[in-house]
């Protein structure tokens, strides 16, 4: 037997003394140890909890390679909560909105109806934001999303005509304009369009919409919001 | 009218969060979803429901509380309880030669760690911790095996119990 002279020597063998196998001249020579040293014990206090739990494993499974997820799993679960995210999209602009559908009378009724909602916070960096716009019976609802490359708008517009080219952009500090991309509204389709910004999201200042002939204008900001609506001429 | 409402909301309300932390516990998540309810099918929709779930609450998470891994981990002991109940009273699943899991979960969580921590510490400690403790083998025939000696054995069992212990604190054991 190897002779033991210092600490580390003997604590080597508090692992097989952990596991119940130490036996004969070892085994007391470790128990001899111990008793004099207070490192060791509260060291084998830190092995012996581990060796205990050592009976709930299966060799059998831990030696072949752990279950993997399969491919597909990811993407399946990111399209599932888009589309919960859509649908409640959907049913709160329904609640929003569901008196413009009815036609001009209500539209005409509101000059202007702005709402945004701040929906970010927490540790996770600048909150995503979401403004709701209304007047002239079009309403607006957007979603602006902070990302490295500038702003991703969500965007759904309702009560323009089928077929109306909407041109997007985001307006900076001092009224420069950052363009987002254009799409075209069309009926009975009630998907979002997807747009881009260079503009960061903390700089925007509002979301500019220009809808066929008419430019729809929502500020973004903590101060008490106002709309401004801009009707060029509308065409016959 | 105006209306102007705040709300704030938590680590995962995010499509991208959701993606993010998908990257980084699906591995983990699915291995115990697996393990508990021993088969493969169901564990997928349990991971599923998992992030579904956490993603419709992502307002509550707070990782001042505890790590994002922890909370995903609460979420999915929650699922697995659900889905048992539900297979309890779906005979078709036992009857189509699937062994439903009779383990207890609590049972199944703490297997679960400890293989998963065997599989990461390193090839030496495990392969001295399995024929020495798992098969009992004589530390002198497993020493003459692996070419070297028999107090090397003894200390690899030492660092392997430690390097385990390492990992099942990384994996939120606490004594």
């Amino acid at each position: 037997m190897k002779t033991r002279n210092n600490c580390r020597d003997w604590r080597e063998l508090l692992g097989v003394y952990a596991l119940g196998q130490l036996e004969g001249d070892e085994r007391a020579g470790l128990e001899a140890h111990l008793d004099g040293c207070a490192q060791c014990r509260e060291e084998l206090a830190l092995l012996e909890p581990v060796a205990r739990m050592l009976p709930h494993a299966d060799p059998e499974r831990f030696e072949s390679a752990a279950p993997q997820p399969p491919p597909e799993l990811g993407a399946r679960i990111a399209a599932t909560i888009a589309g919960e995210r859509r649908q409640r999209e959907q049913r709160r602009r329904r609640r929003l909105f569901g008196g413009f559908a009815l036609g001009g009378a209500t539209a005409a009724l509101a000059a202007a109806v702005l709402a945004i909602f701040v929906l970010g916070g927490g540790g996770s960096g600048e909150p995503e934001r979401h403004v709701t716009f209304a007047a002239q019976g079009v309403s607006i609802d957007a979603t602006l999303e902070p990302h490295a490359y500038g702003t991703e708008i969500r965007m759904y517009v309702h009560g323009v005509a089928s077929g109306t080219l909407c041109t997007v952009s985001l307006r900076g500090p001092g009224g420069a304009s950052y363009p987002a991309g254009t799409f075209r509204y069309r009926w009975g389709d009630d998907s979002e369009a997807v747009l881009s910004s260079a503009l960061d999201l903390s700089r925007t200042r509002a979301v500019v919409v220009q809808a066929g002939k008419r430019t729809f204008v929502a500020p973004l900001g903590s101060a008490p919001a106002t709309a401004i609506t801009r009707t060029q001429e509308e065409p016959t | 009218m105006i209306q102007i409402g705040t709300s704030t909301r938590g680590a995962l309300s995010r499509e991208r969060d959701v993606r993010e932390a998908y990257a980084a516990h699906s591995g983990e998540l699915y291995g115990f979803a697996v393990r508990s309810l021993g088969d493969a099918g169901l564990a997928e929709e349990a991971v599923q429901e998992t992030f579904v779930r956490a993603w419709r609450a992502g307002e509550r998470y707070d990782p001042k509380i505890g790590s994002l891994r922890t909370w995903l981990f609460a979420i999915l002991r929650n699922v697995v309880i659900d889905l048992g109940r539900a297979r309890a009273v779906r005979p078709g699943v036992a009857e189509g030669g699937i062994e439903p899991s009779v383990e207890p979960l609590e049972e199944a969580l703490l297997s679960w760690q400890v293989e998963e921590a065997m599989r990461r510490i390193g090839d030496d400690h495990r392969r001295v911790i399995v024929e020495t403790y798992y098969k009992g083998r004589p530390y002198a025939e497993v020493a003459e095996e692996l070419g070297v000696p028999e107090g090397t054995i003894k200390s690899r069992v030492y660092y392997g119990l430690r390097a385990l212990r390492v990992v099942l604190e990384e994996m939120g054991y606490e004594d």
